[in-house]
């Protein structure tokens, strides 16, 4: 194999590398992007939904005006009722920490 | 006219809302205007005082003068089943047999009763548009001042919530960018929900402080009590921007201080009515009575 061959060779792996990096740390920034959007999300379902689970709320019609098109953020809420006996594993899996 | 006005009458327990109601209601179909009379209090004195039973279905009462009474619990359950009916549609079998239990008591939730008013206010202005006034003889204090408040409390809670909707949905643009290449942003139902609520909240708001379109009237008895509830009423509609419109002083006693109470209130239009000195039912007594009250305020 001559230099040239070499080099070529050198600069694919590296580029290779950089793309593994690269996707990589972008899947990593999603990943938090979309905890924060789940949190905000939460937030969002407490404000409009806290009367289910004993939080003041808004005035009731807001929130039963906005129940049909929240199935998912009622299932977000009780997801997180049962993950708030652990909420730092639950940040330590998103961060990657263990 | 165009469209109806609103003239509500509105007070302390037992000060003579509902007989104000009735004889302004009686008046303005005298000069030949078309009336539509409305009892929004659970206590419906109207079919007592005009001796005749009333319902959810207009009834006439004289020449250009019809009357309803507004059945609260009716209204709640109509409500409350278009939700479970939207959510039946919406929800996985599971979900939604598990919210059944919860709406069974939803009825009985503080704000439901305000709202059901709510709606049916405006069930009423727009099916009664050929009107020229609609009086609506309103429940005690309480009651109302959560009625006509709504609409601005409701306001600065879907604000916020469509500020938070619209972070939201800018940060899943984000998200969908930088996963798929291009942000990929549906129509989200949530948002537009909050929309159209703020939208139909911003316009009641505006039919309560349009004094063209709405006359609020505090019916008061010439004592203390009455005087400084009153005060109350005034202070806290003011909050919301609402103002009252006239004073009905009712159950004029002859050496009653009137003045006293004109000058406590100055600023708004008062209109004097005397002591009945007996139970004011049935057609004949309102009539002869209302031969009694010298000058009527124009609405």
């Amino acid at each position: 194999m001559n230099v040239k061959g070499l080099a070529d060779k050198l600069l694919l792996t590296v580029k290779r590398n950089w793309e593994r990096y690269e996707k990589s740390a972008g899947e990593n920034a999603v990943d938090i992007l979309e905890f924060e959007l789940g949190e905000m999300e939460n937030i969002f379902a407490l404000l409009v939904l806290g009367s289910f689970v004993g939080f003041p709320s808004p005035p009731m019609q807001i929130s039963l005006e906005l129940l049909p098109e929240m199935e998912d953020h009622l299932k977000l809420m009780i997801n997180k009722v049962d993950m708030a006996n652990e909420p730092l594993s639950n940040l330590f899996s998103v961060f990657e920490v263990i | 006219m165009s469209n109806p006005k609103n003239i509500f009458f509105l007070g302390k327990g037992g000060v003579g809302k509902s007989t104000s109601a009735a004889i302004t209601s009686l008046y303005l179909a005298g000069k030949g205007f078309k009336v539509l009379l409305v009892s929004m209090d659970p206590a419906h004195n109207q079919s007592d005082i005009f001796e005749m039973k009333l319902s959810d279905n207009p009834v006439k009462v004289v020449q250009n003068l019809t009357a309803v009474e507004v059945d609260i619990k009716k209204w709640t359950d109509k409500y409350l089943k278009n939700i479970k009916d939207q959510i039946n549609k919406s929800y996985s079998y599971l979900t939604a047999f598990n919210l059944e239990n919860y709406f069974d008591v939803l009825k009985y939730s503080p704000g439901i009763e305000e709202y059901a008013l709510l709606i049916a206010f405006n069930s009423i202005r727009e099916k009664y548009k050929d009107t020229d006034y609609i009086v609506f003889d309103m429940p005690p204090t309480a009651l109302t001042l959560k009625f006509l408040t709504l609409p601005d409390l409701s306001l600065i809670w879907l604000e916020n919530l469509l500020k938070l909707r619209d972070k939201i949905l800018k940060k899943k643009e984000i998200v969908s960018k930088i996963k798929f290449g291009k942000s990929e942003v549906e129509t989200d139902k949530i948002r537009s929900k909050l929309i159209r609520q703020i939208e139909e909240y911003k316009e009641l708001k505006n039919v309560f402080k349009d004094k063209d379109t709405t006359s609020l009237n505090l019916v008061m008895n010439p004592d203390k009590l009455s005087l400084s509830e009153s005060h109350l009423i005034i202070e806290e509609l003011k909050r919301s921007n609402i103002t009252v419109d006239k004073i009905f002083l009712n159950k004029l006693k002859s050496g009653d201080d009137v003045s006293s109470f004109k000058k406590e209130l100055r600023g708004y239009e008062m209109q004097l009515i005397p002591n009945a000195g007996k139970e004011l039912t049935g057609l004949t007594a309102l009539k002869e009575f209302m031969e009694k009250i010298n000058d009527f305020v124009k609405f």
